[in-house]
Parts: C-alpha cells; structure tokens; sequence
C-alpha cells in the first residue's frame, strides 16, 4: 500500500517536470515572441514602438537568448520559489495569478455545487422512473442544455438581463463595489452575481452528468443483487441508495481529477464573454502575448493539479469502492 | 424586430470571441444598413484654445473643493504656491464655457497592456503638443520653443515654479538626469532612439539654466520639433513612455528614480532591492517604477495621477495637486476629480456596457459595426454619438509584400507596377464603403485626406483607386495573364495552372480585415484573379511580415499623413513594423548593412526624399512629402480601400451630461487623441 503511493509520487514528479519542459515548448511553439505580439498590439490601437525601443526590450527581458538558457532560467526561478515577472502586468506572476484565484474558485464551486445539486437527483430520478414523463422532459431539457454552448447561452443571459432587468452587463461587482475593499455588503453583490455565471458554467455539465448517472444506474438496477435485494424485502430506497447508487457514482469520482485543475481555471470563453475576473481569460491573454513566464506558471499549475487530482480520486475510489481496495492488496 | 437584431448582433459577437476575434459582427449589422446612416453624426471639427500672452493671464486663482480641503488640514500649500509663477501658467480657453469641479469619469480599459488608453487622456505632460486641428504645434510641458538658424539646435524653455505631483520643483535637472542616467545607461537603453539621431548620428541634451534646455544635433534637424510635439519617444511625455516601459519621454523625476539607480548606491544594493520586492534586477525593478500605470508612487506632471494601477481590474486616476495649467477665470485644471477605467475582459463587454451608458466619454474600443445599435440605445442609454474621421487614406489598406520572397512567378507580379494597378482597378470601394463603413468612409488611394499638409492634391485620392475594369483587364492581358481557364480565372504564365494569390488578414481588429479580404476576393473574380483569403493570428501574421513571406496583408495605414512622424503604414522604412517589404525596410533603416536593395528606382526615389527631410526647412519638406505621396500612389505600393473614416478610434460615445466636449475631433495618431481636446477642461454640467 505504501509503496504503492510512493511510486505514484514519484511518477506524479517525474510527470510534473515533463509538463514543465512541454508548456514552455507549447508557449515558445507560435512564431514571434512577446515583444513582436506587443509590436502588433500597439500597431492594432493606433501606436508605436520603435525598433530601438523592441531591441531594448527583448534584451532586457532575456528573450535574445536561447530556448534552452531561458528554460534554464524560468526553472532556476521556480526552484527559489519565484515565478518570474509577468510581462504584460509588470508583476509578479504569483501576484497576478493570486489575484484572481480566490474569485476564480468561488465561481467554479458555485457551478459544480449547481450542477451536482440537480443532476445528481435528477439522474437517479430518471433511473428509477425511466420512461415517465418527468423523465422524458428532464431528457428533453438535458439535451437542450447540452446541445447549446455556453458562450452563446452567456450571451443571451447577459443580453436578457440587460434589456429587461437593467442588470449590470458581466463582471462579478456592480461598478460601486469594484474597488471597495470587503464588507458585508459587497459579499452580498458578489452572491448577487454570481447565480449567472454559475448556472451558465453548470448547464452544459448538468445535462451530462444526468444522462451519465442515469445510464449507469440502469445498468446497475438490471443486476441480480438489486433483484435479489429487492426480493429480500429490502425497502426500495435502501435498495437503491445503499448498492447502486454507490457504484454508479464511481465515474463521478474518477472524474475529480479533472475537477480540481477546472475550479483553478473556470471556463475560458464564458469568462471571456461574461467578462470575469478569473483565471480563464488571464491564461488566454497571456497565450496570446505570449507572456512565458505567466502562461507558463498557469499551463504548469493546471498540469500539477491535474496530477494531484488524479492521484486523490484513485484514493478516494480505493475508499469508496471495496472492490478496488480488495484488488490492490 | 429590434430584439431579433439586437440577438443577431449579440450572435455576431459570440462568435468573434469563439475564433478569439475574427470579427463577424460587421458583416451581420452592416447589411441592412441605410445609406449614408452616419454622416449626420460627424460635427464640426472645434476645441479648445491655448493663451500665450501673459499679459491676458488670470492673476487670482481657485481650486478644487476636495483640494481646498486638503490646503484646510494643512496637508497641502495653497493654490498659488503649487502653481508655477503667474507668468509661466498654461493658460487654456475651454471650447464652450467655465466648467465645474468634481465627478469621476467613468471609462472602459481591456487591461495592462491598453495603458495608451489613459496615456492619450494624460499626454499633458508633452513637452510640445498639438493644437485642436492636429496641424500647429502649440506649448504643453515646456512654455516656448526655438530652433536654431541652422537647425542644429532646438531650446525649450520650462515653466519656471513647476512641480512634480509630490510638489519638488521641476527643472532642467530632471532632463539632465533623464539623458546622463538613463538615456546613456546601456543597461537601460542599449540602442539609440531613431527620433533622437539625425543621419545616424545621436543628440545630446544640455542644460543651459534652471529652466532652459536645449537638444543639439551635429547636422540641421529641424524636423525635430515636431519630434518632441508627434507621439514619439522622445515626444510623448514621460508618463505616456514610461507606460510603454520604454525609458523614453527626455525627462524623468531624478528626486525619486535615484534610489534605484547602482550610481546612487551600488550595484549589490541596487540588486538586492530589486530582488526582495521579486523583481530580477534592478533594470526591471525601475522599468516598474518608471510606469506611472503601474506604479502609483511615481512623481507626474500629467493631470491625473494613478491611484489604483493598471495590472488591477479598475485603473483609477486622481487630479494632480501641482497641476501647472489653469482656465481663463484662474481655475486649476482640470475640472474632473476623478477617471475610473473598469476592466473589460474583452471589448466586446465594452460595447454591450457603452450601450448600457455606462460610461460617461468613450471612443476607445467602441466598434463602428455597431453603429445601429449604439443609435437605437442612445436615448436610454442618455448618450450622444459623435463619429471622428480619421486623417488616413485607408482604414483598410491591402499592403503589397514588395519584397516577398517564395513562389517567384508571384514575386515577379508583385514587383510589377502594371499588375498592382490591376489589382486595385478591380477593387469596387463603394460596395465596400456600403458594407463595412455604413457610407462615411472615403473611397480612394492610401494619400491622406486633402486637407492634410502633405496632401498632393486631392486628384491623386482617385488616383489608382476607382473601379475600372476594362483597363484593369488590359493591365492583367499585358503582364502577361492572358490565358484564362474555364473558370474565368488566370493562367500562371510558367504553365504551372491558375495563378492563385494570398491575401492575410488578422481577425479581432477595429475593422472586419477578413470580411473585406473576402468581398474584395468577389470583386477581383471579374477581373480574372483568384485569391486565397487566409485570416492569420496577429503574431504569425506579424512575423510573416518580418520573414518576407506575406504576398499581401490588409492593415490599416494610420499615421501615414503625418509622414515623417510615422512613416511605417506609408512607406518600408521601419525595421520595428513593415507591411509592405520587411528587407526594404532593413535596408534603409541599417543604410544597407542588412536587408534587400529595393529594385525599384522609384522606391530609391522615395528613400532619398525621405531621408533628406528631416534635415531640410519646412517648406522643402513639405514638397518632398507630397513628391513622395506622388510616387506612393502612382506606384501602388498597398492598395487603398476606403478611409477618412472613423473606424479607428472615431465612434464616440458621450454621455449627455458631459460639458466643454467638441462635436467633432481630430483622430490621429500624433495628435494623441482625444488629448487635443483636452479632457482637463470636461467637466461634468
């Protein structure tokens, strides 16, 4: 067992450092660098910079060098603890990212509380009344929900609330708030905020995780041990809840890994569109001005994390499914 | 109706942030536009006026009330003593009338890298500027100018009791500072500026008092005046500079920047402050410093001041206690206490929020596809929206990549003066005028609007830039495209099959590149030529450019019709940014140590005409820049399109509470718009 989660931890390092060498290739993959995306920036709003000023600028941030030399250094950076400076901001990478990680995260808990509070019910409704007409319209909306893109259900939301209910269009703060530091009173705007995003991040994963947990629970409820359990007299809700459900609810588990690295980033482009401050828009605009270190550091941590989660679900499944921790012994 | 519009337009919007900008909303609002829909709005071009005789001064002065309170508590001198000495003042005449103190202006920005967004509002700090009509260079910064007889010299002359915004007095030792400390500081500016050598040879600045600088050139430099008034970076002030983190700006506050200079302590210390506070040297530690987005600390001689930084989700400004200009009536400008910038995470929130009124002046970001729908909220929204065009031939120019080198078949074409006339005579601007300007642009060559100093004449607008199909089609037979396949399209002369162009456009601009790009593909159809829309990432599209490798890329030619301050969307002379041969560009800007010879003696032509204006008086440049805007048209080095347009920047969004704001303003680039209107005299009524 101990050996076991030694030799996970030290493949999750040898995997973190592969991801470390591939996002700095990702990030150095596009032509150009950051001074020549800062070029087209300035170009694109009406400004200059001069060539004099573009050499200057690609010595001072170490970008005439090699990609090997600048790994090197990004590296030795990381191993003091320091992420670099991000270009664009002009801050420590850790600021900027810190920054938004705290809103970025509530966002992201609020959709996932949202979307595992109604599709867990819903799915195992749907289960267990299959064919009824509850059934048929939670079906109906499931696919609705799936088949729209966020983006575009954003979009209308934002739209909507606009015209007909004068709400401030994105963001997470009404504008008197933006800069007030924390009291009870801005916690409220945010709560009064946040439902939009939340639902608009959850719909799409709501419809999915409904069909999932109806399908697996089908297919549990058709296995002899529910029959068997059900002839026994067991009440029909422990027959349900106590075996199936459980082990219905194994992909969900295994699924955290990806959930962890999701509540860091929130979505990219319904962030973009609804205009929040989080993580998502910050890793794009990094992209595309090619900030190494910034983007860099978010790729990095998104990997990390994704790593980390991956290793607490296998444990959490070990815990929650006997069958597995059996096998491992 | 009006809701399916509105959705279809808010469609248009999902969908240029889903491919991360190809802007598809021009095509979806533009089509049923009416004819002409926005010429109403474009006013009367007006602003307001400096005083310089002293003797007109205002002798008595007043404050803001959140100053006088301050002055109360004894936290701040009086008004008098902050001010520079009564004779000294930059003095302006608001455009209407005396305003009110107070309000905040509230204002969009897209994040760190927009700092020109409160720069161009900020560029008070110019040692020079220019007036209302972006023509007549007037005093800013420094009080007065003279360029030498020989045009080796230019003076300045400083507004003596002038003070940084922590109230130490501004001298010439600030220049001084600024020239020994880090202009000449390898570490911190490794080449020279372009602007401050003549022929290659660098400037020096010199103190000659307290409060006269001079710059000094070892050959006649007379252009350099206009150096120190355009949007350059020994011009644009130091705050505006200092955003671009680019050390530029002639000036710098030396009581503050010092501490973190190794001369002042040493290099160990220097690093080591440099390093507690997670910088990695002190060259970057002071490039943070020196921003005044950035960096809320640092003494400035704009009008307002950051409060709350750029790298935050609300930039947010405050008035400048020691401001040095005052109105008519004696009151310290500006009127308005406050700017807050909001962070929009794209500009597509900027455009539904404008909508929404919820910014008091804003013509950055603000999209002309949207026109319609910024008309039909106008009311709600308790806006008014004027347009600004701009001073440009071509608010979409299709540059010729003269020195591109691939396929040579094409490199052959392109290099001929008889193919690129073709190409524009094919090129029906009306219909584009229509659909992507709503009908205020102008159709025409790149030459800049004839109003423009070095304007040839407004003949050669037309010039190269009708639609003429019949002798387009004669062009295309005598280069040597005669044979068509059964299509209609041209045959390639090597045999090699249809001649297929490219043209590379950048999605996500303020003007539809690709949708033009795609409906100029429709019309070349007529005249045999086929052509491969191929929309490109900002970057890939950029280092195409660079590597030579773009047969055609459609840009805009902003700043061309100040030809000499900005002189890259006109001609390849600029090694930073070219469109139109990046191995021309190298070649002239290294004097031929790197890049390509042009081939074309006309480019040569240019190329001596360019270089020999900076040196020469001022009605000898002027006739070189409308000899060289000779040979830009008949050449057709890019092919214009439509321009004089507010696409750039020109759709202003003002709310109707807002005083002192002109009807019309100029928008261009070294005018710094809309600081040639002033914002110190907005206020709010």
């Amino acid at each position: 067992m101990l050996a076991y989660i030694v030799r996970r931890l030290l493949l999750a390092v040898l995997t973190v450092w592969a991801i470390s060498v591939l996002s700095f290739i990702i990030i150095h993959l596009p032509p150009g660098d950051y001074v020549t995306s800062y070029i087209a920036s300035m170009s694109a709003s009406g400004s200059a910079v001069s060539e004099g000023e573009a050499k200057a600028l690609r010595e001072q941030l170490g970008l005439d060098k090699p990609i090997t030399i600048q790994y090197m250094k990004w590296m030795g950076l990381m191993l003091q603890g320091n992420f670099g400076m991000a270009m664009e901001w002009g801050r420590p990478v850790t600021d900027v990212i810190g920054d938004r990680l705290t809103l970025t995260v509530v966002i992201s808990l609020a959709a996932i509380v949202f979307t595992w509070a109604l599709a867990l019910p819903i799915g195992i409704y749907s289960a267990v009344y299959r064919y009824s007409f509850l059934d048929y319209l939670f079906t109906f909306v499931g696919f609705v929900g799936l088949a729209i893109p966020g983006f575009l259900l954003a979009l209308i939301v934002m739209y909507v609330g606009f015209a007909w209910f004068g709400a401030n269009v994105g963001g997470l703060f009404s504008p008197e708030f933006a800069e007030a530091p924390w009291s009870f009173a801005k916690a409220w705007d945010l709560t009064k905020h946040l439902p939009i995003p939340a639902i608009v991040l959850g719909v799409a994963g709501t419809a999915q995780l409904i069909r999932i947990m109806r399908s697996n629970l089908l297919d549990e409820l058709r296995k002899p041990y529910v029959v068997t359990a059900r002839a026994r007299g067991l009440p029909e809700y422990r027959v349900i809840m106590k075996y199936p459900v459980r082990v219905a609810l194994n992909p969900f588990i295994s699924t955290i890994g990806y959930l962890l690295p999701y509540v860091v980033s929130g979505s990219i482009i319904v962030s973009l569109v609804l205009s929040l401050p989080t993580v998502g828009p910050l890793l794009l605009k990094a992209l595309i001005a090619q900030d190494m270190f910034l983007a860099g550091t978010i790729v990095l941590l998104l990997g990390v994390l994704t790593v980390v989660g991956t290793f607490l679900s296998d444990l959490l499944l070990m815990w929650v499914d006997p069958r597995i921790r059996l096998g491992r012994e | 109706m009006k809701l399916m519009r509105a959705v279809s337009v808010l469609v248009g919007f999902g969908l240029l942030v889903l491919s991360i900008g190809s802007g598809g909303a021009a095509a979806q609002t533009a089509a049923p536009a009416p004819v002409k829909i926005g010429s109403s709005l474009i006013g009367k071009l007006e602003g307001p006026t400096i005083i310089t005789d002293a003797k007109t001064f205002p002798t008595s002065f007043k404050e803001a009330p959140m100053l006088a309170e301050q002055v109360k508590a004894g936290k701040l001198p009086a008004v008098d003593k902050r001010l520079p000495e009564p004779s000294q003042l930059f003095v302006v005449k608001p455009l209407n009338e005396i305003g009110k103190y107070g309000g905040n202006w509230r204002r969009a920005f897209t994040g760190p890298a927009d700092h020109e967004n409160g720069n161009r509002i900020n560029s008070a700090d110019k040692i020079l500027t220019f007036d209302y009509t972006g023509t007549k260079i007037i005093p800013s910064l420094a009080r007065d100018w003279k360029v030498s007889d020989d045009g080796k010299t230019t003076t300045i002359y400083l507004r003596k009791g002038a003070r940084w915004s922590d109230g130490t007095p501004f001298t010439a030792n600030d220049f001084v500072f600024w020239y020994e400390d880090i202009y000449l500081n390898k570490n911190i500016v490794p080449t020279p500026f372009f602007e401050f050598q003549i022929d290659g040879k660098d400037g020096k600045i010199r103190k000659i008092d307290d409060y006269t600088v001079a710059f000094e050139f070892p050959e006649p430099y007379a252009f350099f005046v206009y150096q120190l008034a355009g949007s350059t970076g020994i011009g644009a002030g130091f705050a505006t500079r200092g955003a671009f983190q680019n050390w530029g700006g002639a000036y710098a506050p030396a009581h503050y920047l010092k501490q973190f200079l190794p001369k002042y302590s040493s290099e160990e210390a220097a690093n080591k402050k440099a390093k507690d506070l997670g910088f990695d040297s002190w060259v970057s530690l002071l490039r943070n410093r020196y921003s005044w987005a950035l960096n809320p600390e640092l003494p400035v001689m704009t009008p307002w001041r950051t409060v709350s930084p750029i790298n935050t989700p609300t930039w947010s400004m405050e008035r400048n206690p020691y401001f040095w200009g005052v109105d008519t009536a004696g009151n310290q400008l500006p009127y308005i206490d406050r700017i807050t910038m909001t962070l929009a995470e794209n500009a597509e929130v900027a455009n539904l929020r404008a909508i929404a009124g919820e910014y008091d002046i804003q013509e950055r970001h603000m999209h002309l596809s949207k026109l319609p729908v910024f008309l039909e909220n106008a009311k709600k929204g308790n806006y008014t929206v004027h347009l600004d065009p701009g001073l440009n031939g071509a608010d979409a120019a299709i540059h010729i990549g003269n020195s591109y080198e691939g396929d040579p078949e094409i490199a052959k074409l392109l290099r001929n003066k008889d193919f690129r006339h073709a190409l524009a005579l094919g090129i029906d601007r009306d219909q584009l005028n229509e659909a992507f300007w709503l009908g205020v642009g102008s159709p025409g060559s790149v030459a800049p609007a004839p109003d423009t100093i070095y304007s040839p004449g407004p003949e050669w607008n037309k010039k190269w830039g009708v639609l003429d199909l019949k002798q387009a089609n004669e062009l295309l037979d005598k280069v040597g495209l005669s044979k068509k396949d059964s299509d209609g399209y041209r045959l390639r002369s090597d045999g090699k099959g249809r001649l297929r162009l490219e043209m590379v456009t950048v999605g996500g601009q303020f003007v539809p590149y690709t949708q033009i790009g795609e409906m100029v593909k429709q019309q070349w159809k007529k005249i045999g030529i086929d052509v491969d829309i191929k929309e490109l990432e900002r970057n890939l599209a950029f280092t195409r450019d660079e590597n030579n490798q773009n047969q055609m890329i459609t840009w805009a030619n902003d700043g061309s019709e100040v030809l000499f301050l900005f002189p890259r969307h006109a001609l390849p002379v600029d090694a930073a940014e070219s469109h139109m041969g990046m191995a021309y560009a190298k070649w002239y800007a290294s004097k031929g140590a790197s890049g390509k010879k042009p081939e074309d003696p006309e480019m040569l032509r240019a190329f001596d005409l360019f270089r020999a204006s900076f040196g020469a008086k001022e009605d000898d440049r002027v006739k070189n820049a409308k000899e060289i805007w000779k040979i830009i048209v008949e050449q057709t080095w890019s092919i214009g399109t439509v321009g004089q347009s507010p696409a750039f920047m020109g759709v202003r969004l003002v709310k109707n509470n807002m005083g002192n704001v002109p009807d019309r303003q100029v928008n261009a680039q070294h005018a710094r718009t809309p600081y040639t209107s002033m914002p110190i005299t907005f206020y709010f009524k």
